[in-house]
C-alpha cells in the first residue's frame, strides 16, 4: 500500500499573513517599521521568550491590509478572533445612541455555506467508507457575499458612506488607535460595526499574539489601554444590554461608565482552573472558587458578568447548595439594593456569589444603583413586581432550574458553559442510535459523538462539544484553527490549520475532541514525510454547520430524548429541563 | 406535561372525527351501491405506504424534513388509522383465499407489533434506568468478558499452592455458566431476581467452610455477580428493542408486496369480484 506522505505542520507554517483575505505576506523590513514606531516601539522586547520574540510574533501573528472608501472592517454581532490597529487613514464605528444602529441587510449577512439539497442527499452513496478521509489540497471556499474584489481580497462594502453617516451615528477612529481587542480577547462578539472612511490601512492581529504580548509585556501599557478602552467604548453599550439601564439618563450614564470598578477572578489563559473543578468533586469556595461576594455580606453594588460564569450558592446545614448561576449580561444584587432603598436599612445578600474559572465582571456601585432605581420609578411595591418580570423575561435574571441538585450537577461538572448543550433524556431514549447514525451520514460516515457521557439524573451529557461560552480549547491553539464561526459563533475546527498538535483536545475539559488519523479518499494513512508517523487532526461536533436544518442528531430522535440547549438562556434552560 | 395531555387529547379527537368521517364516507358510497372495498382498499394502501415511507425518512435525518419525533407521532396516528380502514376494508372477517389469509395476518402482525414496539419504547427507557450502568449495547460482551476474567483472576491467579479447592470447585459448579454470556432472561424481563438470590444464598452457604483470605475473595466475586447480572439486565432490554425492529420492519415491507399484489390482482378482477 502506497503511502501519501506531507510533512506535519507547525505553528507559524502558515503566517496571518498568507492566510485568505491577506494583501502581502509580513516582510522583516515592515516588522521593523513597525516596531520603530507607537505603542509597539514602549513594548519592552526584552521580556519576551527567545522562541517567542516579539518580532516573530508581529511577523506571524499579524498583517497589514488596506481597506477602500465603505469595506466593512468588522460587523457587530460576529465573532472577535483579532484585533486591529489604524496605521493609516480612518475608520468609522457604528453607535447605537440615538440613531437606528447599522442594520443587518446592508452589512451584507449571509448564511453560512451550507450544503443543496442535492449536495445533502448524495451524502448517502457519496459519503466514503473508509474513516477520516481528507482533500489536502483543498483550499477554502470563497463566501458568495454581495461583495467586491480589492486588495487580493473579497469585502462587503457599504455602498454609500456618506449616506450612511447621515442615517446612522458612528464615531471616527483615527490612525493610532486600536479597535476590536475587547472582542478577541474577551472572547465575545463585536459590539460594533466598523467600516473605512475613504482608504485606510490596518494592521490586523490575531488574538493568540496579543495575548503573547500581553503575557510578555512588563511596562504593561497594551492591558491598561484595553482597559480604557472598555469604559470609553464598550462599557455604556454593554450596561445597556440589561434592562435595568435601558432608561438610564445620560448623565447618569455617563457617572456609571466614569466609577465602575472592573473585577476579573481566575486566570485569563490557563484552562487549569476549569480542569481542576471538574475533577475536584468538592465544589465549595472553599473548594477553590473565588468568592465575589459573601453570602450575608451588604453588597457594595451590583455585579454584572461580563465574561465567563459565576455561581450562586447558599448556606445549607453545613455546606453550600448551589441554587442559580450567572452568564454574561446578567447582574447579582439588584434585590438586595432594591430592598435597601424601600427599607431604608441595609439588607444583607441571601445567597453567595461566586467566580467559576475565568470571570470578567463591572461592579456598579450601590448610591448609583439607588440612583438609578429612584430615577426608574420602580422602588414601590407594584414596580418592584413589575421590574422584575421585565428582568427576568430578558434573560438578564440567574439561570435556575427546579431541581437543586441536576442545577447543582451542572454547575459543578461546568455544562453551565455550553450554548449548545446535548443532553439526552434517559427516560425517553430507547438507545436507538438513530441519533448517532444521523450525525455519522451528515459527516462523512465518521460519527462526531457517541452515547456515552456522565448522567445527572436521568439526563445523560454525551462527551460531545458544548459550543462553550468561553472555549478554553481555542485558548492554545497556535494556529488558531479551532475557532468561532463568524456568523452564529459556533465552535470549529478548519482542517486546513489544523496541526494535529492536541492542544484542543487536552485543553477541552468534555473530552469533546477526539484525535484522528486522517487518509486520503483511498483510505491510506497520511504520514508524515519526515518521520513517517500518521498524521492527526481534531475532529468534534460541528452543529452540522454545512447541513440543511441543522444538527442531525435532534431531528433523527424519534422520542425527542435528545435536545440541545442554550445554557445561557434562562428560560430555554428551565423549560428544557422541565419537559 | 399538561401540554403533553391537551396534546394527547387533541389528537385523539382528530382521530376519532378522522374515522368518523371515513365510516361515514363509506357507508355514502356503499349506499350508491358502489363498491366501498376500492375506496377503503386504497386509502389503507396510500395508509401502508406513508407508514413505512418513516423508514426512509430515519436514513434521510440531515434533511430539515420536520422532526423524526413528528414523524413517529403521525406514524403511530396514521397506523391506527390504518386499523379502522383495514377494519372496514376486511368487514372484520377473516378472508378464505390462501393470498388474502397472509396478507389478513401479516397486517395483523405488523400492527401488533407496532402497538408492542411502542409499549416497549415507553417502558423499557424507565427500566434501563433503574439498574446498573448505562453500556452501549455493542459493548455489553467486552464488559462481560472482563468481568470474567476479573473473576478468574480471583479465583485462580492469586493462588497460594496451598490454596483449597473451594473456590474454584464453587465456580466450575455455579458460576463458570453463568459467566459465559447473557443469563437468566426470561427472569430480568420479569423483573425477577430469584436467581440472583439463589446464588447469594450458595455464597452465604460456601462462606463458613472458607478461610478468612478466601472470605475477601468471594465478597469480591459477590460484587462480580451482582455487575454481571446489571449488565445481563441491560443486554436483553437493549436486545429486545433491536429486536423487535427486525420484526416490525421486514414484515412492513413485506406487508407492501402483498397489498401491491392484492391490489393488482383486485383491479384486474375487479368486473367479477364483488
Ligand atoms: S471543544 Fe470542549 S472546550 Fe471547546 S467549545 Fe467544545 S466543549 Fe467547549
Ligand atoms: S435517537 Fe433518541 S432515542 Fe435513539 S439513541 Fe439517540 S437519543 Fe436515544
Amino acid at each position: 500500500m502506497s503511502e501519501p506522505s506531507i510533512s506535519r505542520p507547525r505553528r507559524w507554517d502558515k503566517p496571518f499573513s498568507l492566510e485568505p483575505g491577506s494583501e502581502d505576506e509580513m516582510t522583516d523590513t515592515a516588522v521593523e517599521i513597525l516596531l520603530g514606531k507607537p505603542p509597539f516601539s514602549e513594548i519592552d522586547p526584552a521580556g519576551f521568550k527567545r522562541s517567542l520574540p516579539l518580532h516573530d510574533i508581529i511577523k506571524n501573528d499579524a498583517r497589514i491590509i488596506g481597506f477602500d472608501d465603505g469595506d466593512i472592517v468588522v460587523r457587530r454581532g460576529d465573532w472577535g478572533n483579532s484585533a486591529f490597529f489604524i496605521l493609516s487613514g480612518n475608520v468609522r464605528v457604528g453607535l447605537e445612541r440615538g440613531k437606528p444602529t447599522l442594520p443587518d441587510e446592508i452589512l451584507g449577512r449571509h448564511d453560512n455555506k451550507v450544503k443543496t439539497l442535492w449536495e445533502s442527499f448524495a451524502q448517502l452513496w457519496r459519503n466514503h467508507s473508509v474513516p477520516e478521509v481528507r482533500k489536502l489540497d483543498s483550499v477554502f471556499s470563497k463566501s458568495e457575499l454581495k461583495t467586491r474584489h480589492a486588495h487580493n481580497s473579497t469585502r462587503i462594502y457599504l455602498q454609500e458612506v456618506s449616506a450612511v453617516l447621515d442615517k446612522y451615528h458612528t464615531a471616527r477612529l483615527d490612525a493610532g488607535h486600536w479597535f476590536g481587542e475587547l472582542a478577541a480577547l474577551g472572547r465575545t462578539s463585536r459590539v460594533a460595526t466598523v467600516f473605512s472612511e475613504g482608504v485606510s490601512q490596518l494592521l490586523e492581529i490575531r488574538w493568540q499574539g496579543i495575548r503573547d504580548i500581553l503575557r510578555h509585556d512588563q511596562n504593561g501599557k497594551l492591558k491598561q489601554y484595553i482597559e480604557d478602552a472598555f469604559r470609553e467604548r464598550a462599557l455604556a453599550a454593554f450596561l445597556r444590554t440589561t434592562p435595568l439601564f435601558h432608561d438610564c439618563q445620560p448623565e447618569l450614564m455617563q457617572r456609571i461608565v466614569d466609577q465602575v470598578e472592573f473585577h476579573t477572578f481566575g486566570n485569563y489563559d490557563s484552562p487549569k482552573p476549569f480542569k481542576d473543578l471538574i475533577e475536584n468533586q468538592d465544589h465549595t469556595t472553599e473548594g477553590g472558587e473565588p468568592v465575589i461576594i459573601r453570602e450575608g455580606d451588604y453588597p457594595s453594588g451590583i455585579v454584572m458578568i461580563r465574561s465567563g460564569l459565576a455561581r450562586i450558592s447558599q448556606r445549607h446545614y453545613n455546606g453550600r447548595r448551589t441554587v442559580g448561576y450567572l452568564s454574561p449580561g446578567q447582574i447579582f444584587g439588584l434585590d438586595e439594593i432594591r430592598a435597601e432603598v424601600q427599607s431604608l436599612t441595609p439588607v444583607g445578600c441571601s445567597t453567595q456569589l461566586s467566580a467559576i474559572g475565568h470571570l470578567n465582571a463591572v461592579l456598579v456601585p450601590t448610591a448609583l444603583v439607588e440612583e438609578l432605581l429612584k430615577q426608574n420609578g420602580s422602588v414601590g411595591a407594584a414596580d418592584l413586581h413589575e421590574v422584575k418580570t421585565h428582568v427576568s423575561d430578558s434573560g438578564s435574571n440567574s439561570v435556575k432550574i427546579n431541581d437543586d441538585t441536576l442545577l447543582s450537577q451542572l454547575v459543578d461538572q461546568n455544562f453551565v458553559q455550553g450554548t449548545s448543550l446535548m443532553v439526552i433524556d434517559l427516560e425517553r431514549c430507547t438507545r436507538c442510535d438513530d441519533c448517532v447514525r444521523a450525525c455519522s451520514t451528515a459527516h462523512d460516515n465518521n460519527p462526531r459523538f457517541i452515547r456515552h457521557g456522565p448522567i445527572l439524573n436521568q439526563y445523560m451529557v454525551p462527551n460531545s462539544c458544548l459550543h462553550c461560552v468561553d472555549p478554553i480549547c481555542m485558548i492554545e491553539c497556535p494556529t488558531g484553527a479551532i475557532f468561532r464561526d463568524f456568523a452564529q459563533g459556533d465552535i470549529i475546527i478548519n482542517e486546513q490549520t489544523c496541526i494535529g498538535c492536541a492542544q484542543c483536545a487536552s485543553n477541552c475539559p468534555f473530552d469533546a475532541i477526539r484525535m484522528v488519523d486522517i487518509r486520503d479518499s483511498k483510505g491510506n494513512i497520511i504520514v508524515d514525510s519526515k518521520t513517517r508517523s500518521p498524521l492527526t487532526q481534531a475532529t468534534k461536533c460541528d452543529l452540522c454547520i454545512d447541513q440543511k436544518g441543522g444538527p442531525a442528531c435532534e431531528r433523527a430522535c424519534p422520542h425527542d430524548a435528545l435536545f440541545r440547549v442554550d445554557m445561557q438562556d434562562a428560560a430555554q434552560v428551565g423549560e428544557a429541563f422541565s419537559r | 406535561m399538561k401540554h403533553f395531555w391537551v396534546q394527547q387529547r387533541i389528537t385523539f379527537l382528530v382521530f376519532t372525527v378522522i374515522s368518523l368521517l371515513i365510516l361515514a364516507g363509506c357507508y355514502l358510497f356503499s349506499i350508491t351501491l358502489s363498491k366501498t372495498s376500492f375506496a377503503s382498499g386504497t386509502i389503507l394502501l396510500l395508509c401502508i405506504f406513508f407508514l413505512a415511507s418513516y423508514q426512509l425518512r430515519k436514513k434521510i435525518s440531515f434533511l430539515p424534513l420536520g422532526s423524526s419525533a413528528a414523524w413517529l407521532r403521525f406514524h403511530i396516528f396514521i397506523g391506527f388509522l390504518s386499523f379502522v380502514v383495514f377494519a372496514l376494508h376486511s368487514r372484520l372477517q377473516i378472508p378464505n383465499g390462501l393470498l388474502e389469509v397472509i396478507l389478513f395476518l401479516t397486517y395483523y402482525i405488523v400492527f401488533l407489533s407496532g402497538i408492542f414496539g411502542w409499549f416497549l419504547s415507553r417502558t423499557i427507557p424507565y427500566r434501563l434506568l433503574s439498574r446498573g450502568e448505562e453500556v452501549l449495547f455493542e459493548r455489553i460482551p467486552m464488559h462481560r468478558n472482563k468481568i470474567h476474567d476479573r473473576v478468574k483472576t480471583l479465583i485462580f491467579d492469586d493462588a497460594q499452592p496451598e490454596q483449597g479447592a473451594a473456590l474454584p470447585d464453587f465456580y466450575h459448579k455455579h458460576l463458570q455458566e453463568f459467566f459465559e454470556g447473557p443469563r437468566h432472561q426470561i427472569s430480568h424481563i420479569l423483573h425477577s431476581e430469584r436467581h440472583l438470590h439463589q446464588l447469594k444464598q450458595k455464597i452465604s452457604a460456601l462462606q463458613p467452610f472458607l478461610d478468612e483470605q478466601e472470605q475477601v475473595r468471594l465478597q469480591q466475586i459477590a460484587e462480580q455477580i451482582q455487575l454481571k447480572d446489571d449488565l445481563d439486565y441491560q443486554y436483553i432490554f437493549q436486545a429486545i428493542i433491536k429486536l423487535w425492529l427486525f420484526v416490525h420492519v421486514p414484515l412492513t415491507y413485506s406487508l407492501i408486496i402483498f397489498s401491491l399484489y392484492h391490489a393488482l390482482a383486485a383491479c384486474a378482477f375487479a368486473s367479477t369480484s364483488g
